[in-house]
């Protein structure tokens, strides 16, 4: 069993936003020197690497250590989608307490604005980059895009427990009231609930308001162990527990749609933190669409299944409800970086670093997730103030 | 995916399914208007989308079998934009889940209703629709006796 001997001690994210020229590895060496200036360290100190970019990216840690001068013990890329970057957490905590590495730096980096703006022959060869062997059966149909996946697991949610558009749009509303109050997020304009009710409808029941956005950024971490970490700048944040769950059967399959991974993932992560969902301060929930931040809210325990609208819209995600939930923005108002910013926030949070219009109270425990891989594989974090 | 197509009447212009050596038997009897599934020889396990192996049993004795093509809705969404550009003339349209009485569940298309009216749990029957060049594509439309 894992003894809690690993901790954060360094994090950053690169400039964010629309970049024009941005390249994903460029964004990638920007947030790795920012994390590992952040806790104090230098290169000759980075002995493990676990970085990925975009999906059609090949060894994705090789190319930065080539451009960072890095040759390090242990390193790797991750194929688990959005669930990948707490994943890189976790297996570096392991990695630490089993000696193969001392201090790894997580990251990871997309051009996902920038890419929008490619001659369309290298967005077409992009595009068919991922999923092939699920377009035979989508793509005729006209079934394209994320949101449609994600739409239907709402759909089926509003058909099993009453949840309406409106209740979805307080996870909108409120993060792009957090957002506000970041200077380096993305979309920072007032939404109000008119406006999101009276957005163009993208794939029922989403509107574009439920859709994150998309972003040039990187983020990054750098893990090392505990008992190292009080000799550097920081108050350390330290990796208490974590969890995994992955239903690679399928989305459709079963009711994962309804109860998505997360729902074990967090049961694991509780039970080796020995904590429960009351103990948890501040959530950084994966937020690719509104409607699986209501997932997971219900699926981690915050509320009962089938009760994540009304709770959610009794004010629970903001920096004073029941549960602040995506402080920074999140993936819908701050940046989409595949949950690398969630950890970055989360890191944050506990060190204490914001102003009081930002600073979650006192906190103590975050719980972090990642969420992806065609929506099913899943990884949670539960990271304590050292 | 090959070039977006168009049937007779030029209302459906849609990208047509690539076989693969897995999949083709499925593809040709949509093309005969009949749905046909594996079915492992051991169990009577029916499987979607096709494969090599059994998902429960891992049997890889298997027969393709018709189903009834009867369904009821997973669940759905209406798509409001058009995410490839041959689609634009189709808004709204409608891809849903649906779930075989045999139990596997595919995407399709539910047609033969406004999309206002299509509900979680409604019952469904299987069309077949005949695209221009040969390739014939399945969709589910309420079904009346069951509704």
């Amino acid at each position: 069993m894992y003894q809690r001997t690993a901790a954060i001690v360094g994090a950053a994210h690169s400039r964010l936003g629309e970049i024009p020229g941005a390249t994903a590895l460029g964004l990638m060496a920007e947030a790795a020197v920012g994390a590992i200036a952040d806790a104090g360290l230098t290169s000759a100190d980075i002995d493990g690497l676990i970085v990925r970019g975009p999906d059609d990216e090949y060894c994705f840690q090789q190319q930065l250590g080539e451009r960072l001068g890095l040759d390090v013990a242990w390193a790797t890329s991750l194929d688990n989608g959005g669930a990948s970057q707490p994943l890189a957490v976790l297996l570096a905590a392991l990695a630490i307490e089993a000696g193969l590495a001392t201090t790894v730096l997580c990251g990871y980096a997309r051009d996902a604005w920038s890419r929008t703006r490619q001659p369309a022959s290298r967005k077409a060869r992009l595009n068919q980059a991922t999923h092939h062997r699920l377009r035979e059966w989508r793509d005729s149909f006209g079934y394209f895009g994320e949101p449609a996946t994600h739409a239907l697991g709402a759909q089926r949610h509003m058909s099993l427990f009453g949840t309406t558009r409106e209740h979805l749009g307080h996870v909108a509303v409120t993060q792009r009231e957090h957002a506000a109050r970041n200077p380096h997020a993305q979309m920072r304009a007032p939404l109000t609930m008119a406006e999101y009710l009276d957005a163009r409808l993208v794939a029922e029941p989403f509107g574009v308001y439920d859709c994150s956005l998309r972003t040039d950024a990187g983020a990054a971490v750098v893990v090392t162990a505990a008992q190292r970490a009080r000799d550097l700048p920081h108050t350390p944040v330290i990796v208490r527990g974590f969890g995994s769950h992955n239903n690679l059967s399928g989305w459709t399959v079963g009711d994962h749609m309804v109860e998505t991974a997360a729902k074990r993932s967090g049961e694991r992560a509780y039970r080796m933190a020995d904590v429960t969902p009351a103990d948890i301060d501040t959530a950084q929930l994966y937020d690719c669409f509104t409607y699986m931040v209501l997932a997971q809210i219900e699926d981690y325990g915050f509320c009962p299944k089938g009760e994540g609208g009304e709770f959610i819209a009794s004010g629970a995600l903001r920096l004073d409800g029941a549960i602040p939930t995506n402080t920074s923005g999140g993936q819908l108002s701050e940046g989409h970086v595949e949950g690398m910013l969630q950890i970055v926030e989360g890191v944050r949070q506990l060190r204490h670093e914001y102003p009081p219009d930002r600073q979650v109270p006192d906190a103590r425990l975050a719980l972090v997730s990642g969420h992806g891989g065609n929506t099913v594989c899943h990884t949670t974090l539960i990271l304590e103030r050292g | 995916m090959a070039n977006p197509t168009s049937d007779t009447a030029g209302r459906l212009r849609r990208r047509l399914p690539r076989p693969t050596a897995e999949s083709q038997p499925f593809w040709d009897g949509c093309a005969r208007h009949e749905l046909l599934l594996q079915r492992c020889l051991p169990h009577g396990h029916f499987w979607f989308p096709p494969a090599n192996i059994c998902q429960r049993c891992w049997s890889t004795e298997y027969a393709w079998t018709p189903v009834c093509g009867l369904a009821e809705l997973f669940t759905f969404t209406v798509y409001r934009r058009a995410y490839a550009a041959e689609l634009a003339d189709q808004l709204p349209y409608v891809v849903g889940i649906v779930e075989l009485v045999e139990g596997p569940r595919l995407i399709s298309n539910i047609v033969g209703c406004a999309p206002e009216q299509v509900r979680i749990g409604m019952k469904l029957e299987v069309v077949f629709e005949d695209l221009d060049d040969a390739v014939t594509l399945h969709a589910f439309q309420p079904h009346a006796d069951r509704a």
